[in-house]
């Protein structure tokens, strides 16, 4: 009895020590003073149409549970794994997940924590925001999957959702337009796409169909055509995996591309599915590149990506410029519309691991200016500092031109302005920054020796307009007419024009460049024919990179 | 005191026997048949106490997510074939952010020599919040405080408070959890228990668990080792050890069974559990948003 009672004691000994051992190192007090996070969840709005496309679409449904898995041990991979060869993921778990997994999906929506264990404790507050958003999408679903609803109901419920969904400012994505740059132009943009172009794909394909089969619910009159057309658009995923990744998106699929009808009566919620996608991608960039992002600056890196995402300042795009961009990149590239398919997959026009601001190359309607250059591949929209102004940018073609706000009637290149609208402090802040471009002998030289710049630099230093008295140094003495001046300094001025023309190379050819070196393992995309140059005259282009606030990435030493 | 008077005799019914094994099979039958019509989300990963073990996990309910614990059922058979089961449906609402209330209803039935006593063995309120999420540095923390009310025919004779602090650690293996409970209030002698209520509680709890999950089948296993000191006077501290499994058999309704063992004293003996739950939100307890 005694010997029993003492075994049984040594047990409960041990068990106690295991637990405080256990109990102890549950704390990790290095970073614990950097990590206390307090997000929680929050239940998802209730009504009679929720798990109606589960119980309707139910193998698409069954899909996304396996989506769930596919993001979730792609982060864990990257995350555990940082020397691992890129066939863990671009096969073995590749494999595993088109083979297995997308031929016998859950049938539960997953625990992702489960999977992406150390990721959802490395940043548990951007976990959160995807659990978020991921809701937003399936309850998105079950409205337009409903047959009890009309379609006024359905607007009504989505907009309830959405703003419902808005309730929590600290997991919600923005629903205006994010830029591409958020995405591609950070020093650690494109490393998950060039080091796992199989697996990337795979997760654009997912993204493709998980806005694409908004569009056949949509489109569908009949609950027949909806099934037709949500099986058609489960079909071409699956065929989309066939000879990975040739038929895989070569860029972000984008909502308004995909699902135009979807995204034109449900704007915002496609721009926030738009920037859940990408910072998906921006997450998987910071993961991948270890190079540029340390394990021990990997949440922080995340957690200012997120915050990006939630905010409606920074990085913005104009609305028209985000309902183009899709079209303009090429639904093509984005693995084609999610409806009306053709028998074979349309053909892309990029290289796998471009990035979309090369595929905008030459895209109609971003030509900013009449500088002959090919496109404005790499142009940043919004970059840092541009916040401010985006909106502004987005009424007048010019996007995120910082130091630029409301400046109506300009026109990148040209520079026209029509000051009877432009408040004095507008004024002040424009000058200031042709003060200081002006200070530039190069860029000064090249508009004194410019006719129609001279001219238009005349009109905006007329006396009579408010806030124009600016000291510009010299520039009285320069803006006399050419003619009126001595032969030499015309001769002068001549010289150094042609002199800078040479120096400065050409805008598009320093954007490849750039890109290039960013890239490397990028095929360069087919050159589109630059647009007939509207003036007669032979413009110098504009060196943007001497302009405040107008950072453009391919102008980057 | 007055209140919980009154509200024991409202109660009082739930003292018959059959009328407990009706509620039992009621429960039992709601938990089944009415997943269709509740629209809701349970978490099998979010472990409760008592499903299938004691010891919890540091989450609580969602925010605005309603639970529902309909059957709770446990089965304890001490030496000798004496039997003892109780039931106790419980609801939790997500009322802050990682802030959980929660109120249970404890109903038992037990053979106390020959004499058999079945009724409420008292009302449970608690208030359950997370204090952090799990990060690198931290591990989830939880604190809880319950109080027992005198509310039944086999409730102890007073209100009993008491706190719990959770903590829940992950690892790529599985999932720690360390439970330690304080109870306040006098102890009880051993010959004024005639309470059910006033047997389950523990001047002191302290345990640990270790769960694994299966997420591809929405499935999870656990075990755990406790130590408790009950609070009737001369009572040894108890070692229980139990095993469970907890599972997601729709979006709407997650399962659970145990079963365990009380490792010393007199009466060791074994018992199992079984418990369902699903979550629910009602629309009026939700902002608009707009």
């Amino acid at each position: 009895m005694i010997r029993t009672q003492m075994k049984l004691s040594m047990r409960i000994g041990l068990g106690g020590a295991l637990l405080f051992a256990a109990a102890g190192s549950m704390f990790t007090p290095r970073v614990a003073s950097a990590q206390w996070s307090r997000t929680y969840e929050q239940f998802y709005l209730p009504g009679k149409f929720n798990f109606t496309f589960r119980r309707e679409y139910a193998a698409a449904d069954r899909l996304f549970n396996a989506f769930d898995y596919g993001h979730a041990i792609l982060y864990e991979r990257l995350l555990n794994n940082p020397g691992a060869p890129a066939s863990q993921l671009e096969t073995d778990e590749y494999d595993f997940i088109t083979k297995k997994l997308l031929v016998s999906p859950p049938k539960l929506p997953l625990e992702e924590a489960a999977i992406e264990i150390n990721y959802a404790k490395l940043a548990p507050e951007a976990k959160q925001m995807f659990d978020w958003a991921h809701l937003l999408h399936r309850q998105i679903y079950d409205v337009l999957a409903s047959e009890q609803m009309s379609q006024t109901d359905k607007d009504a419920k989505i907009a309830e959702l959405i703003a419902y969904y808005k309730t929590r400012p600290d997991l919600a994505f923005s629903s205006l337009p994010k830029n591409m740059d958020l995405m591609e132009s950070q020093p650690y943009s494109l490393a998950f796409r060039q080091r796992y172009p199989k697996f990337n794909g795979l997760i654009w394909g997912y993204h493709w169909l998980q806005v694409g089969l908004y569009e056949p619910l949509m489109v569908g009159r009949t609950q027949e055509q909806r099934q037709a057309g949500v099986l058609a658009a489960v079909s071409r995923f699956k065929q989309m995996l066939e000879n990975a990744p040739e038929h895989m998106p070569r860029v972000m699929p984008m909502t308004a591309a995909i699902a135009p009808m979807f995204a034109a009566r449900y704007q915002e919620a496609s721009i926030i599915f738009d920037n859940l996608h990408s910072m998906h991608d921006v997450v998987s960039d910071i993961l991948t590149n270890n190079a540029v992002v340390s394990r021990s600056q990997k949440r922080t890196a995340i957690l200012e990506a997120a915050s990006r995402y939630r905010d409606n300042t920074s990085f913005l795009m104009p609305l028209d410029e985000w309902k183009s961009m899709g079209t303009m990149m090429g639904v093509e590239n984005m693995g084609g519309p999610a409806v009306g398919f053709l028998a074979g997959f349309p053909a892309p026009t990029i290289a796998r691991g471009a990035s979309m601001a090369e595929a905008m190359k030459g895209m109609t309607g971003m030509q900013h200016g009449a500088t002959g250059a090919a496109g404005m591949a790499g142009m940043q929209h919004g970059a840092p500092g541009m916040a401010d102004s985006a909106k502004a940018g987005a009424a007048h073609q010019m996007p995120g031109m910082a130091g630029m706000p409301a400046m109506p009637g300009m026109t990148h290149g040209a520079m026209a302005t029509t000051s009877d609208s432009m408040s004095a402090m507008h004024m002040s802040s424009m000058m200031q920054m042709h003060e200081r471009m002006m200070r530039d002998p190069v860029i000064r030289e090249r508009v004194m020796a410019d006719t129609a710049m001279r001219r238009m630099m005349q009109g905006m230093m007329d006396p009579t307009m408010p806030g124009m008295q600016h000291d510009m140094p010299g520039m009285q003495h320069d803006m006399a007419p050419a003619a009126a001046r001595p032969a030499s300094t015309r001769a002068r001025a001549t010289t150094t024009r042609k002199a800078a023309t040479v120096k400065a190379p050409p805008r598009a050819s320093m954007a490849k460049k750039a890109t290039v070196k960013k890239a490397p393992a990028r095929k360069a995309a087919p050159a589109k024919k630059a647009p007939a140059k509207p003036a007669p005259a032979k413009p110098v282009p504009m060196d943007h990179s001497k302009m405040p606030g107008m950072n453009m990435p391919g102008m980057k030493p | 005191m007055q209140f919980f008077q009154r509200f024991s005799a409202v109660l009082a019914p739930l003292s018959n026997p059959r009328c407990i094994l009706a509620l039992v099979m009621l429960a039992s039958v709601a938990t089944i048949g009415g997943t269709a019509r509740l629209e809701a989300q349970t978490d099998y990963y979010n472990t409760d106490r008592g499903r299938p073990i004691q010891i919890e996990d540091a989450y609580v309910a969602e925010r605005y997510g309603l639970e529902l614990k309909l059957a709770p059922l446990r089965l304890e058979r001490e030496r000798g074939g004496v039997y003892n089961w109780g039931i106790e449906p419980e609801i939790a609402y997500g009322i802050l952010p990682r802030t959980q209330i929660e109120i249970g209803l404890p109903l038992a039935y037990r053979e106390v020599g020959t004499e058999r006593q079945s009724g409420i063995a008292g009302l449970e309120f608690s208030v359950m919040h997370n204090l952090n999420a799990e990060t690198e540095g931290w591990p989830a923390l939880g604190i809880r405080a319950d109080v027992l009310a005198p509310v039944g025919n086999l409730a102890p004779n007073r209100a009993y408070p008491s706190i719990t602090g959770i903590a829940t650690r992950t690892y790529t293996w599985g999932r720690v959890h360390v439970n330690a409970k304080y109870t306040a209030g006098s102890s009880l002698s051993a010959a004024s228990t005639s309470s059910a209520g006033a047997e389950e509680l523990s001047r002191w709890l302290i345990g640990g668990a270790v769960d694994r999950t299966f997420p591809l089948r929405s499935t999870l296993i656990t075990a755990e080792l406790y130590g408790r000191k009950p609070l009737i006077t001369g009572e040894d501290v108890e070692y229980n050890t139990g095993a469970g499994v907890r599972h997601q058999f729709t979006p709407t309704l997650a399962l659970d069974a145990g079963l365990g063992r009380r490792l010393n004293g007199d009466a060791p003996g074994w018992y199992v559990t079984f418990g369902s739950s699903f979550a629910f939100g009602v629309s009026s307890l939700f902002p608009t948003g707009r």
